[in-house]
């Protein structure tokens, strides 16, 4: 139960022996049950007669303990006539444990001239019940959050990150420059030299019985591989007059005699010319030299 | 030998052959500023039989090159402008009934020429195309109950607009398939359209065109033409080009195969070969080399590639397609 209404209704003679009005005392307080350290709610209502004030005694912090008073209020509010009434609202707090009975406490009734005219004591019989703290309990009133992470510091690691991504950028353009360097001068080596052994093959084939229209289809394969690879041009997917714009545009030396030899070997391929076995061992001849003269003379720069 | 003999005589037959084109051209070139690359493909489909669309935005001598092209020739020309309420009876003719003999007779159509130039074909509804691919197809028309073949030669060049398509009919795929060439009509160059500006800019009319050929020489060329040998490699060649269109992966171009919604048919084979040769001869070559099947590879394939989704998200053209295939697939 969230409130708890203790109530104790003293009743006590409206008039005493000598015909005065005895004081009505009422308590109430919220909540019933609750924590070490918590604070209770307590209201206490006197009823005296006009023309009285009333004030507490003993609700001091010595005296009520394990009670501790945080605050007091006191005012005053409507009551039949020939009557008063004073409340007073008293936040207390609590630091004992298990069941505590509220703490007994005196009214003191005054005539306007300050003197007292009346003293009554009061216990009042309720009590409430305080929760010691556990783990669970310390769960149930402030549960644990997770540990904060400390945000990463991305501005202070941007220079670490962009200068480590720099070193590998450098890294890897001398890798590809060192890559490129090595696979040229074996290229420019072998390009000439496979296709020079390529052709001695050949020419041995053609004596051992080759066709020659095969010799000249040959022949036409290992120029264009040659091409290809030696001046880094499409030549294996190019036609003749493709291969001549090239070479014409790279200035490549010998280009009248590279022309001229694929160009009769188109001769052979397409146009079914059927050329002697001395003839393609004078197109070999002519071919092997060519591909000399290209050593002297290196390819154009990129 | 004896073949050797006889590429070297038909290499001469050829040369003497062909010598009416170039007069064609010369007095082409008296009406015509440049265009050459279009002309040549104009004579090409003329001399294997075959039927040209050509695409190009307005005034850029379209009409002005095929009217010229059948006055040199001296055939007989029709233009035949597409319209959205043409029938086909327009363009084939149909029965008229004559009320003094109380009887129906044929009226031929336009389309009864050497040379058709269809002009905004696009711009008909599909009946009307429908018709004239029909007759480009059969070479005959049919009126009423009878059939009449149309003359030789018969040529149809079509023209279609690529910048405005409102209020069109694109050509569907099976009838653009009928033309052997789609030949894109480009801009002239800046001092092209110099010349083309101080020859037009004039109130004279114009020098009359002399005719320089006669329909013979076009039949005498043909048989010439069939004549031009094709070796084996080149044929496996052409094959290799019209199959990588369909199968690109095959040639190792494997991502080419998600660009192409689908590929050329078998009729591009045929016409690829056709024109091969007919470059061939204009080249006065008795044989065909791969060079010939590529100068007329783009003009061939181009309107029979369709180019998929993604080759349009990537703003690829089957003329890019076709750059690629003729790049990757090897030359015998």
């Amino acid at each position: 139960m969230a409130t708890l209404l203790l109530l104790l209704l003293i009743f006590l003679p409206p008039f005493d022996a000598k015909g005065r009005v005895q004081p009505v005392v009422s308590v109430t307080v919220t909540p019933d049950t609750l924590l070490v350290g918590d604070r209770i709610h307590c209201t206490i209502t006197v009823q005296h007669a006009e023309g009285e004030a009333a004030t507490l005694e003993g609700v001091n912090a010595v005296a009520i303990k394990p009670f501790e008073l945080i605050s007091s209020k006191r005012h005053s509010s409507a009551a039949p006539p020939g009557q008063a009434q004073d409340i007073f609202e008293l936040q207390l707090a609590l630091f004992g444990a298990g069941r505590q009975p509220l703490p007994p406490f005196t009214v003191l009734l005054r005539n306007s001239s300050g003197g007292v005219t009346s003293r009554v004591s009061y216990k009042p019989s309720s009590s409430v019940f305080v929760r010691e703290l556990t783990d669970a309990s310390m769960r149930d009133l402030r549960p644990i959050k997770p540990p904060l992470t400390p945000p990463i510091p991305y501005l202070l690691l941007m220079p670490v990150l962009l200068g480590a991504f720099g070193v590998g950028g450098v890294v890897l353009l001398l890798l590809f420059l060192l890559k490129r360097t090595v696979r040229n001068s074996a290229e420019k080596v072998d390009s000439s030299q496979v296709a020079q052994r390529k052709l001695r093959k050949l020419g041995s084939s053609l004596s051992a019985g080759m066709p020659p229209h095969e010799c000249y289809e040959e022949l036409s394969n290992i120029m264009r591989s040659f091409l290809e690879t030696h001046y880094r041009i499409s030549a294996l997917e190019a036609v003749t007059q493709e291969i001549e714009r090239d070479l014409k545009k790279l200035g490549v030396a010998g280009f009248e005699s590279i022309m001229n030899l694929l160009k009769q070997a188109d001769l052979v391929k397409f146009a079914d010319s059927r050329p002697d076995v001395e003839e393609s061992r004078q197109s070999l001849d002519k071919a092997s030299e060519v591909i000399r003269s290209t050593r002297k003379s290196p390819p154009p720069a990129e | 030998m004896q073949h050797a003999v006889e590429l070297e005589e038909l290499g001469s037959q050829i040369i003497e052959a062909s010598r009416f084109l170039e007069q064609a051209e010369e007095q082409l070139a008296h009406r015509v500023v440049g265009q050459l690359e279009v002309i040549r493909r104009v004579f090409i489909a003329m001399l294997v039989n075959g039927h040209i669309l050509l695409e190009g935005v307005p005034g850029l001598a379209k009409t002005l090159i095929i009217s010229t092209v059948a006055s040199v020739m001296n055939l007989k020309f029709q233009r035949i402008q597409f319209t959205p309420d043409m029938l086909p009876a327009d363009l084939i003719g149909t029965m008229i009934y004559n009320p003094k003999e109380m009887e129906f007779y044929p009226r031929k159509g336009p389309v009864f020429a050497n040379v058709i130039l269809a002009d905004e074909i696009n711009r008909s509804p599909a009946k009307v195309q429908s018709a004239l691919l029909e007759a480009m197809q059969e070479r005959q028309v049919t009126i009423g109950s009878q059939t009449f073949p149309l003359q030789e030669p018969f040529m149809v060049l079509a023209t279609q607009n690529p910048i405005e398509h409102e209020g069109t009919y694109l050509l569907p795929e099976a009838q653009v398939d009928r033309f052997m060439m789609k030949v894109i009509v480009d801009y002239p160059s800046y001092e092209e359209e110099l010349e083309i500006m101080l020859r037009s800019a004039t109130t004279a009319s114009k020098p009359p065109i002399t005719t320089v050929v006669e329909a013979g020489d076009i039949f005498r060329a043909r048989a010439l033409i069939d004549r031009i040998y094709v070796d084996p490699r080149v044929q496996r060649y052409i094959i290799d080009l019209v199959v990588a269109t369909r199968n690109p992966g095959l040639y190792g171009m494997a991502e080419l195969a998600a660009m192409i919604e689908y590929g050329a048919s078998p009729r591009a084979s045929i016409f690829l070969l056709l024109a091969a040769k007919a470059h061939a001869f204009l080249q006065h070559r008795p044989y065909i080399t791969p060079e010939d099947v590529k100068a007329i590879a783009y003009d061939t394939l181009r309107h029979r590639i369709r180019p998929g989704y993604e080759a349009e998200a990537d703003n690829l053209k089957s003329d890019d397609i076709i750059r690629q295939i003729l790049q990757n697939v090897q030359v015998p």
